[in-house]
Order: C-alpha cells, then sequence, then structure tokens
C-alpha cells in the first residue's frame, strides 16, 4: 500500500513538472501562433482582393451549425467563406467568395493541402480555381479528374455555403 | 574511442531506421521533400538529446516499477514543446510535417534509446547517444526523401523553415516529361525503403565478414 502511494506521488510530481514546462512553453508561444494565424488570412483576403485594405473586411458571424465553415468575412456585397474539408488525407483550406445578390462565385484561394503532391494538390493550381470562377455556387461544379477525393469535397463545401449566404444577408 | 564508436554507430551500421528498423511510420510518411525531412530530423534530434539527457538524469531516482510511464511523461512534454516551438517560428514546417510531429511521442526510436541507453548510462554518453541516433534518423529520412522528391517532381527544392519566402535551392534535376509519380506515393516509400535497407544491410554483413576474417587470421 505504501509503495503504491509513494509510486503515485513520485508519478504526480513529474507530470507536475511536465504540467509547468508545458504552460510556460504556451505562454511563450500562443501569442506568437495566434499572429501567425492571423497574418496567414489576412494575407490571403488580400491576395484575392489586391484593392481592399486590411479593414474593409468585416468578419460576420454565422449562426448555422457547420464543421466546414472556420469564418465569414463581408467585402462590400461578396461573402467570403474561410473553409476546411476533409480530403485523402490532411483536406483542404480555402477561401470562396460569394456574391450575396446572385451568388455567383466571385474568387477561390486554396490556402493548403495535406494531401498527395501532384494529385491532390491540384485543387491548388489555377486550372481548377479558373473552372469555378463566375459559375453560380448553387449549381453542380466541376471536379478535378484523378483527383476526385480531393475536389470533391471542396466544391460540396461551396455549395454549402451559397446555402448561408440568404441567412448572412 | 568507446564514446566516438557509440556515436558513429548510430550514422550507419547501427541506423536506426534501416538496421534497428524503429520509427519506420514517420519515415515512410514525411520523406516526400527533402524539406519535410530535414525538418523532421531536426525535431527528432532535438527530442532525443534532450530526452536522453534528462532519462539519464533521473534513473537513479525513477522507481523501477514505472519506469516507462515516466519516460512517456517526459518525452511527451519534450514534443508538445517542440510542437508549440515549431507551430509559432516555422509555421510553413508544422502545416507539412501536420500530425507527424505529435507522433514523435511515440517514435520507438526515442522510448528505445531511453529504455536501452539511457537508464543505464551517464549524461554525456546518454546525450552523445541520442545526437548520434538522431543524426542516423536524420540522415536516413533525407536521404529517402531525396530520392523520392527527385523521382516523383524531378526537383530539389529546399525553402527556409522560418520564412517560406525564401528559396535556397530550387533546380530541375529530370525533366518534367520523365517523372515518376509513384514515387510521392506511399508505394514510392516502401519501395526507397526497401533497397535502402538492403544496402545498408549488404554494407553490414560485409563489415562482419571483414571482422570475422579479421579474428581467424
Amino acid at each position: 500500500m505504501n509503495k503504491i502511494l509513494k509510486l503515485g506521488v513520485f508519478l504526480a510530481v513529474v507530470s507536475a513538472i511536465a504540467g509547468g514546462a508545458l504552460a510556460f512553453a504556451n505562454e511563450m508561444t500562443a501569442p506568437v501562433i495566434a499572429a501567425n494565424n492571423e497574418k496567414t488570412e489576412k494575407a490571403a483576403l488580400l491576395q484575392m482582393y489586391p484593392d481592399a485594405s486590411e479593414s474593409d473586411f468585416e468578419e460576420v458571424e454565422l449562426k448555422s451549425e457547420s464543421t466546414t465553415v472556420q469564418k465569414v468575412y463581408k467585402y462590400k456585397d461578396l461573402f467570403i467563406f474561410n473553409m476546411k474539408v476533409s480530403g485523402y488525407k490532411d483536406g483542404t483550406t480555402f477561401l470562396v467568395s460569394i456574391n450575396g445578390d446572385d451568388k455567383i462565385i466571385d474568387n477561390f484561394l486554396a490556402m493548403s493541402n495535406g494531401d498527395t503532391k501532384g494529385l491532390g494538390s491540384k485543387v491548388l493550381e489555377d486550372d481548377f480555381r479558373n473552372s469555378l470562377l463566375q459559375k453560380s455556387s448553387e449549381e453542380e461544379l466541376d471536379t478535378i479528374s484523378g483527383a476526385t477525393v480531393s475536389s470533391q469535397p471542396v466544391v460540396d463545401a461551396i455549395n454549402e455555403a451559397s446555402t448561408y449566404v440568404d441567412e448572412l444577408k | 574511442m568507446n564514446r566516438f564508436q557509440n556515436f558513429k554507430n548510430g550514422l550507419l551500421k547501427d541506423n536506426p531506421v534501416f538496421s534497428l528498423y524503429l520509427g519506420i511510420c514517420s519515415t515512410l510518411a514525411i520523406t516526400t521533400s527533402v524539406n519535410n525531412g530535414l525538418g523532421m530530423g531536426v525535431a527528432v534530434i532535438c527530442v532525443l538529446i534532450m530526452s536522453n539527457v534528462i532519462i539519464s538524469l533521473v534513473r537513479n531516482i525513477t522507481p523501477e516499477e514505472i519506469r516507462i510511464p515516466v519516460y512517456i511523461v517526459i518525452i511527451a512534454t519534450l514534443v508538445k514543446i517542440i510542437q508549440m516551438l515549431i507551430e509559432a517560428y516555422a509555421p510553413a514546417l508544422n502545416t507539412s510535417l501536420g500530425v507527424f510531429i505529435p507522433l514523435i511521442v511515440v517514435n520507438c526510436i526515442i522510448l528505445g534509446r531511453a529504455e536501452a541507453f539511457a537508464s543505464k548510462h551517464g549524461v554525456l554518453d546518454s546525450a552523445l547517444d541520442g545526437l548520434g541516433m538522431g543524426l542516423g534518423y536524420t540522415l536516413a529520412v533525407t536521404v529517402m526523401s531525396l530520392i523520392r522528391e527527385v523521382l516523383s517532381t524531378g526537383m530539389i527544392n529546399l525553402v527556409n523553415p522560418f520564412d517560406e519566402t525564401q528559396i535556397l535551392l530550387n533546380i530541375r534535376i529530370i525533366p518534367d516529361d520523365y517523372v515518376i509519380s509513384m514515387f510521392s506515393s506511399p508505394v514510392g516509400a516502401f519501395v526507397t525503403f526497401a533497397i535502402l535497407a538492403a544496402l545498408v544491410s549488404v554494407y553490414k554483413n560485409h563489415a562482419d565478414q571483414k571482422a570475422a576474417a579479421k579474428e581467424v587470421k
């Protein structure tokens, strides 16, 4: 009994020290990580609309529950959805802007893709982007042949985003 | 001399990946580009040296019965700290290595060296063992990712992990029409791994035979 207690206390002390070290490291890195994430997102938004300034993008709140929508921004009469979908491996993070009036896809920017290089990563390429632009976000969109597993969730998510546009208006 | 021998063994003869067959999961998964390979290698070296040193320091006060949980807590803490540092200061590397950074915790090289070496040897020896084994791992993943990246994309592409926009090296070796994209998929990983493991095996057998012949004389 005594021994079990002793072992338990030893393990507890080790874990407490470990917890302290982690808290310290977290304190140090958390602000840097948050700043990084915001910087990447702002940079991506500006890449989509180079004429805009950072303050033009107004964050709006989505009431519906969605696992794919990370954030929504409003810019002029466009809604920009930051979405994350699963794919073959890590999936894709992308921004898509949809016009609030006619639901036309105004712009698309894939930020990262964690799927197989050369196949799934085709969603990052211009061919895919061009196949989406100026199409209606409500209708069926083209996927990439040979990379369906990566591109299907992206077009599904765009269709999903278009259903939120009315709610956001 | 003996110390140096320990260190040298980890590099080739007892290479953790190709000779001890430890930590193969991450080796197969992340070796798609030299950038990933080097990044993962450096992360593993850091964790391995620090875990070896700490475990060697506490080896005399750690009760025998709970040594494995104690090692795991130490290793997991170190890996989490490294992960936070990578996420903060090398975000690009964090995205490309993804889940394989936290998975260093269960990389058998680290627990294996803690149990087989650091828990029985002094601090300096353990640190050197960690460095040797870590470099061995780095060598293995770098060679593998070099072969796979060149064959599957025809290029070598190195960027500064702390600043994505700074490209250190970007050269094309094989024309775009002749690349074999299979090498970027898991099949390519297994094929590359098998060939390299076979080569290391040949070297080891050859060295053993030479040593045996010397003894007979």
